[in-house]
């Protein structure tokens, strides 16, 4: 009963979904490099890897940070 | 049934809406060439003049007080093969030197320790946070990716990595698909990484509390301090993701995360000092005749074997009007008990033709692990399976605030700086004191300078 719920608001959420948004030729700003999730990627990676050298958690946006002893 | 109805209701609206998108995408490849900006969700051919796009940034990292310094240069270089094919490619070299808190806490008296190699001693003065100035190291790093379309609407993305310093040695291997949604403004992600890592700290291993012993003169060839060899660990991370463009101007990005770590997990050169069960004092110790070691009574830490984390991430930015406002949360929490918030935020301000400033705030806060200890109690207590006096593994919060500056120059590359400063404040939770801790705990907070110079440019 409690997957059936799940799935429904993952649907539900999934059509939601579809009202939003734009059409293609409306992206000219989506576009821009500075509107980009990924945006400044070696930026990010440098404060990953700081912030894992120097805090108790890590992590959340990708992969970055891990593999380093770091004391 | 309602459920697959509406899924396959949203299937028909997605194939309907992909005949427009051809439309809408020729269209929208048309009016952003015009404009000069880059095509989204469009398949377009590499750009066969200038197919490597390469970032590139030194990195100085400077903390307070002779503590640790990090040199780093790094390079992101992303060769286009057309048709959305791409080659990733990062390079990472950090020199790193300066002291580390050694987890021992401060004292009324000068206070003497083994150097993690077993073989001399540091000593550091009365009333300050002991630090262990042995510590220097060098970190490469190499990541490759690649992505590619696997379907139509369909993204897959593939990746290794390596990294090696001194005492630690890093493997790793991720695998990750994306779906388009709803004429592409909406795309789900799951993503797999698999690492192993292999810890061979100097001096060796120790066991979980053991005692720090005297220095030992192995002579030019010998042996080595401590129990020698080797350990690792294993991490694997799930990644679910979803994107959303919410307006002409705003997308939405959300990440439900889970890392599951096992294997040695416990920071080799990191120790807890025992006290006096009713004082709290360091109980003193005399190194054999003839030696030089501890003068007071050191234990190695020990942590869990395993360790679960659960993870919220979400990022928004807006446009307003060229302006582009960043706004990001995350949640974590896991089964040491350390949970944590962090809250970051970027505004990047256009001025002239082409040069942009760009404040950033990061406020970061986190509850102490359950087997954080500011001292271990010593006398006839049983000692705990485990324990930690890392501040890493404390109450914690920590602050950021910086400023970038970027300019892109006539060839369409760019060049900016930023100047960041971040300062670390940790406190001891009270129920840990015991007798004249209480009141008089020393952290071994610090600030840190964050400088970096950074070249984005074309091959």
């Amino acid at each position: 009963m409690r997957k059936l719920i799940m799935l429904t608001v993952v649907c539900v959420s999934l059509q939601g979904c579809a009202s939003l948004g734009v059409e293609p030729w409306q992206r000219e700003v989506l576009a821009r490099d500075d509107m980009q999730l990924d945006a400044d990627a070696l930026d990010t990676a440098f404060d990953d890897h700081i912030y894992f050298s120097k805090e108790g958690t890590s992590g959340g946006r990708g992969f970055g940070g891990g593999g380093c002893g770091c004391n | 049934m309602v459920g697959a109805a509406s899924a396959a209701a949203a299937a028909g609206v997605t194939e309907m809406a992909d005949k427009d998108t051809k439309i809408g995408a020729a269209i929208a490849a048309a009016t952003c060439s015009l404009l000069g900006t880059a095509t989204p969700g469009v398949s377009i051919a590499a750009d066969t003049q200038a197919p490597w796009d390469v970032e590139s940034a030194f990195l100085y990292y400077g903390e307070s007080d002779g503590r640790v310094k990090d040199m780093s240069v790094s390079a992101q270089a992303t060769r286009d093969y057309g048709d959305e094919r791409k080659l990733g490619i990062d390079l990472s070299l950090d020199s790193l030197t300066g002291a580390s808190p050694n987890g021992a806490m401060a004292t009324n008296g000068a206070q003497t320790f083994t150097s993690p190699s077993g073989r001399a001693t540091y000593s550091t003065p009365a009333g300050v946070v002991p630090l262990d100035d042995t510590f220097h190291d060098t970190r490469f790093a190499l990541n490759g990716n690649w992505s590619q379309p696997l379907a139509r609407l369909y993204t897959l993305n593939a990746g290794l990595g390596f990294s090696s310093e001194f005492d630690y040695q890093h493997l790793g291997a991720n695998f990750g698909m994306t779906r388009d949604f709803n004429q592409r403004n909406t795309t789900l992600s799951a993503a797999l990484a698999y690492a192993q890592d292999t810890v061979k700290p100097v001096g060796g291993l120790h066991a979980p509390l053991s005692q720090m012993t005297d220095a030992v003169d192995y002579g030019e060839d010998g042996g080595g301090g401590g129990g020698g060899g080797s350990d690792s660990k294993n991490v694997l991370d799930v990644l679910l993701g979803v994107s959303q463009v919410l307006g002409r101007q705003t997308v939405l990005r959300v990440n439900l995360s889970y890392s599951d770590s096992s294997g040695y997990l416990t920071d080799p050169y990191k120790i807890l000092s025992v006290v006096d069960p009713v004082t709290g004092d360091l109980i003193g110790r005399t190194p054999a005749p003839g030696a030089s070691g501890p003068t007071g009574v050191y234990l190695y830490e020990s942590r869990p074997d395993s360790r679960r984390k659960e993870g919220l991430y979400a990022e928004m930015r807006h446009d307003f009007s060229g302006k582009v406002l960043q706004v990001g949360y995350r949640y974590s929490t896991d089964d040491w008990q350390v949970d944590s918030h962090t809250f970051e935020s970027r505004l990047r301000l256009p001025f002239g033709s082409s040069s942009y400033l760009e404040p950033h705030v990061r406020y970061y806060q986190q509850t102490a692990a359950s087997f954080y200890r500011y001292s271990v109690a010593g006398g006839s207590a049983p000692l705990p399976e485990f324990a930690s006096a890392d501040a890493r593994l404390s109450d914690m919060n920590a602050i950021t605030a910086g400023l970038k500056y970027g300019h892109v120059n006539a060839g369409g590359n760019e060049w900016n700086a930023r100047l960041e400063f971040y300062r670390q404040t940790a406190k001891a939770p009270s129920e840990f004191l015991i007798g004249n801790q209480i009141g008089n705990t020393q952290m071994p907070d610090f600030d840190a300078v964050i400088l970096q110079f950074g070249y984005h440019f074309k091959l």
